[in-house]
């Protein structure tokens, strides 16, 4: 695994609040190969947008990160200072986020907010930031750049922000962009537009994507590798076409059921039942089991550790085989019934 | 040009607002019993002239009623009024009839104002990094303090104040600082404390409050995520947006502060507006009265305007209207 | 059962018997300050209410032989120019401040409740009329009115009480109206006419308990507010005529003479500044008990509340009243 780019093993992250702990993150491991796209999927409340921010350092309020390690470029992440952080971000590693107009500094033109970054990294002085940045303008396909500049960002359209936070992001070339659900907030149209934008930066600066989405469609049709979290803990992980193929954790086939296609018709759709659950202990069993319909004793008594299940698909479910027999069988035959 | 419309209707709007005060406060103050002027406006010579010779008395009256107007039907005289406010020919005061009321003005309106906007000034200049200085230890045994001593601080009236102070440098450390008059730098300090304190706090906390909503703002984790140093992200980010909230609230401090001053003043004995005020109302001096109240109300609109236009530079997504 | 309080907030999952006055009271209780303020204020009531009976003497009493006395057993907060005992004096003026504050709190209350019902329930040119003259009364500080008022009206109780009530209700004019129109339009109402309900259902379960507590809580504002006017009256030489003692009769006249005589300063300046507080922080903590929405979490929210009280203006009455 020396390749990785980015390496991250048993993460925890924890949130206090008034009526106690609340345990977000439980030892996630995944990690990140140069030039890879890295999916995380998985319901609001499954801790895959907190996991991504404990790494670089941006958990919020009353959060904590608590354990694990994230290896990145050779370096700790969770063990620097906050000086040393603060050169890491933007520099190696960008991040776009979901709600573009709320991310955006409503006070500051846009071409000050993109220069900022660059500025603060002392990656080229006033005027080469300047031309950078109607460079990168052009880039994300936002025109007449030199007007552009002096906008704010109210005065831009939900798509041409998030181009604007795409054009932030890279704009010191990092090795790792970090996209948490960049997709969401926009239009259906846009959304795609952002996606296919992201994925031609990513050949011309030959950086790594992780992708934060709750959306499968989107995951399985952007990425190389995805994982599913739920509950603060990787789920299953393995490449697209296996994810496609042969879903081996229920969780995982619960979520592909739920993704709703042109042309379903709303019995065909199978939405996963019950409600994703927040935390307040340390899991002491598979934090699915409530709404599992494999479930079985074992499953409420011992928490399900990940494991391989063939080369490059890692699963944490007691019964994946099993699952998987089912899956592959349902999946036959829904070709021909229904599943009601 | 947008802000040429705007700045036109708002100065209509003024206009309207002051013609109408000064028209109501007229009528108020006529329809009060008793003459406007009194015995006891007039001076004891007139009083004597009342009991020595009633004739020469009513002439005396008469002529000072068609010399200020008063003989007219009353709509005619507030309409008079008011368009001689407007077009700041104040006249005489009954108190004074030798000098122009204009003249007293030029003598009292410096002063006040510079109580008011010193007092303005020093609450920024302190309450916004006392605000800053709590959200970013929010939760800590200093905000705790600052958010205790600002709450009593805008909870306690200026005038109160003032009177505290008066106490403490006047009767307990003498010496110090000068407790009355107006002239010498010194002189100003003591009113300035008082009348900014309530606003100190009120600026803390709101300074804190609106620093700890835009710390939480996503664009803040952006700038973060950005890379970029602390300092700048607090101070570019955070803080730069929460003054877009502060502003707000100066135009509503700035009228308490400026009536505040008429009450301070009495208390430290400076011959501001609000000397004048409590010497016209209580003696139903009608011009110096109204006078001083369309002085005050121009301050506060003129200060709103002036508010409104640096929200509108402070932030960009505010239209005009 | 589901309690839905406003709309908007979270459906609480409570037992029937914690009804929404218990559920406030115990909120209330929570807030310490808002407790030893409601303390405060009932030894004031109390005290302004039974005044009359233990005060040592009438307020007009003077006695030359003891003008200017020092306190002491005989006159624990001294005497005056005139010899009137301070205490008695303080006494009389709880009384006053009680009755003014309270009354113009409650007048203001009914000017703004008629003016806002009739706009917001007539609509229309009413409607735009009561909105216009509320405009112009937000445009310029309205204390400025209540000093003519007094000029106009002279110096004795009611008329006091009537210059500093009339100019304040236009707050609560558009804060009635608010709540008329919000009764029409709101989504919560909607949702409620959508499931059936009666509109006597709408109104006693969903309309009923927002508009008393909003009303209430401006209420609660405008007491210590008009405290502050009427004290403040006095130092431009309109408060209450003496011999009628009041805090800002008491403390102008100790302005002028605290050189000589700073003991004329310090109990009524000490116990005006505490009324003053209590009575906020009882509003505060009203406030926070009876609309927990505006006071989630607390700590943010109250700074822009306190800030509002100290300027004049409480979020709920919705504008600067001075």
């Amino acid at each position: 695994m020396a390749d990785e780019l980015l390496c991250v093993e048993d993460l925890h992250t924890e949130f206090w609040r008034g009526d106690g702990t609340v345990y977000a993150v439980n030892g996630a491991s995944f990690s990140v190969a140069p030039g890879e796209t890295l999916g995380i999927v998985g319901e609001s409340g499954s801790g895959k947008s907190v996991s991504v921010l404990s790494i670089v350092g941006l958990v919020r309020g009353n959060g904590q990160v608590t354990g694990g390690t994230a290896k990145f470029m050779g370096k700790d992440l969770l063990k620097l200072r906050r000086r040393q952080l603060e050169d890491i971000r933007g520099r190696d590693i960008g991040m776009i986020f979901q709600d573009p107009m709320s991310s955006l500094n409503p006070t500051m033109r846009i071409g000050d907010q993109i220069m900022e970054g660059m500025l603060s990294h002392q990656y080229t002085n006033r005027k080469g930031a300047f031309n950078r940045t109607l460079q990168l303008l052009d880039e994300v396909g936002i025109p007449e750049g030199r007007a552009r500049f002096r906008s704010y960002p109210h005065e831009f359209s939900g798509g041409m922000r998030q181009r604007a936070m795409i054009a932030m992001a890279v704009a010191c070339e990092p090795q790792l962009l970090i996209a948490d659900e960049p997709t969401t907030a926009l239009d259906v149209t846009v959304q795609t537009q952002i996606l296919v934008l992201l994925q031609e930066l990513q050949q011309k600066q030959r950086m790594s994507i992780v992708l934060i989405t709750h959306d499968f469609g989107v995951a399985t049709n952007v990425c190389d590798r995805i994982i599913v979290m739920y509950a603060g803990k990787v789920m299953e992980s393995a490449s697209v076409a296996e994810f496609i193929a042969r879903p081996a954790h229920p969780y995982t086939i619960g979520l592909k059921r739920s993704v709703i296609e042109v042309g379903t018709q709303a019995h065909q759709l199978k939405a996963v039942p019950g409600v994703a659950t927040t935390l307040m202990a340390p899991p002491h069993n598979c934090p699915f089991a409530d709404r599992c319909q494999f479930v079985t004793d074992r499953c409420r008594a011992e928490v399900p550790e990940l494991r391989p299940l063939s080369e490059g698909h890692y699963v944490a479910c007691h019964r994946a085989e099993e699952v998987l027999a089912e899956a592959g069988a349902t999946a036959v035959e829904g070709a021909t019934a229904d599943v009601r | 040009m947008g802000l040429v419309k705007f700045l036109a209707k708002r100065i209509v709007a003024i206009v309207v607002t002051i013609s109408l005060v000064v028209g109501v406060g007229y009528v108020l103050i006529y329809i009060s019993p008793g003459t406007f002027y009194s015995a006891a406006n007039m001076g004891q010579g007139l009083s004597q002239l009342q009991v020595s010779d009633p004739a020469l008395y009513n002439q005396y009256l008469n002529s000072l009623n068609s010399r200020y107007g008063l003989n007219q039907p009353l709509i005619e005289q507030v309409g008079k009024y008011v368009w001689h406010s407007l077009t700041f020919n104040f006249g005489t005061s009954f108190e004074n009839p030798s000098i122009p009321i204009i003249h007293q003005l030029a003598q009292a309106v410096p002063i006040s104002s510079i109580l008011a906007f010193g007092a303005i000034a020093l609450a920024v200049v302190l309450g916004v990094p006392l605000g800053v200085l709590a959200a970013l230890k929010r939760n800590t045994w200093l905000d705790s303090a600052l958010t205790t001593l600002s709450m009593v601080g805008q909870a306690i009236p200026s005038f109160v104040l003032a009177v505290l102070l008066v106490l403490f440098f006047g009767v307990w450390f003498p010496g110090i600082l000068p407790v009355n008059g107006w002239g010498t730098v010194g002189e100003a300090v003591l009113p300035i404390v008082a009348l900014s304190a309530g606003n100190v706090a009120a600026v803390t906390r709101y300074t804190r409050g609106s620093m700890v909503e835009a710390l939480r703002q996503d664009y803040v984790r952006t700038a973060e995520a950005k890379g970029v140093p602390w300092r700048r992200v607090v101070l570019r980010h955070a803080l730069r947006n929460s003054l877009v909230a502060v502003v707000t609230v100066i135009g509503p401090t700035f009228a308490f502060t400026i009536i505040s001053t008429l009450w301070v003043e009495q208390i430290f004995t400076i011959p501001g507006l609000g000397t004048l005020l409590a010497q016209a109302f209580p003696n139903k001096d009608v011009p110096m009265a109204i006078t001083s109240i369309y002085v005050l109300c121009l301050l506060v609109m003129g200060m709103n305007l002036l508010v409104d236009l640096l929200y509108r530079v402070l932030d960009p997504r505010v239209k005009l209207q | 059962m589901a309690v839905i309080t406003a709309p908007g907030a979270i459906a609480v999952r409570t037992p029937r018997h914690h009804s929404q006055l218990w559920l406030a009271w115990r909120r209330y209780k929570r807030n310490k300050l808002a407790v030893t303020g409601a303390v405060v204020v009932l030894i004031f009531v109390v005290i302004g209410v039974i005044g009359p009976w233990v005060a040592p003497q009438n307020y007009a009493q003077a006695n030359f032989l003891y003008a200017n006395h020092a306190p002491s057993l005989r006159f624990p907060f001294g005497t005056d120019g005139l010899g009137h005992d301070m205490l008695s004096q303080v006494i009389w003026s709880f009384r006053n401040a009680l009755e003014i504050a309270f009354g113009a709190s409650l007048v203001s209350f009914l000017i703004g409740l008629a003016l806002g019902l009739w706009a917001g329930l007539r609509g229309g040119l009413a409607d735009m009329a009561v909105m216009r003259l509320v405009d112009f009364m937000f445009a310029f500080p309205n204390y400025f009115l209540s000093l003519f008022l007094v000029v106009a009206m002279g110096r004795s109780l009611l008329p006091i009480l009537l210059a500093i009530a009339i100019p304040g209700w236009a707050g609560y004019a558009r804060l009635v109206r608010g709540l008329v129109l919000g009764m029409r339009n709101g989504e919560m109402v909607e949702a409620a006419r959508a499931l059936g309900a009666t509109q006597r259902h709408i109104a006693r379960k969903y309309l009923l308990p927002n508009v008393t507590n909003s009303i209430f809580v401006a209420i609660a504002f405008g007491v210590p507010f008009d405290l502050l006017v009427m004290a403040s009256l006095s130092l431009v030489g309109l408060g209450l005529r003496p011999p009628l003692p009041s805090f800002g009769n008491m403390i102008a006249q100790a302005g002028a003479n605290v050189l000589g005589y700073p003991w004329l300063m310090y109990f009524p300046a000490a116990i005006f500044a505490v009324i003053l507080l209590a009575f906020l922080f009882v509003a505060d903590g009203l406030q926070e008990a009876l609309d927990p929405k505006a006071g989630e979490g607390g700590r943010v929210p109250r700074s822009r509340r306190l800030l509002q009280i100290a300027r004049g203006r409480s979020p709920a009455v919705g504008g600067a009243r001075l």
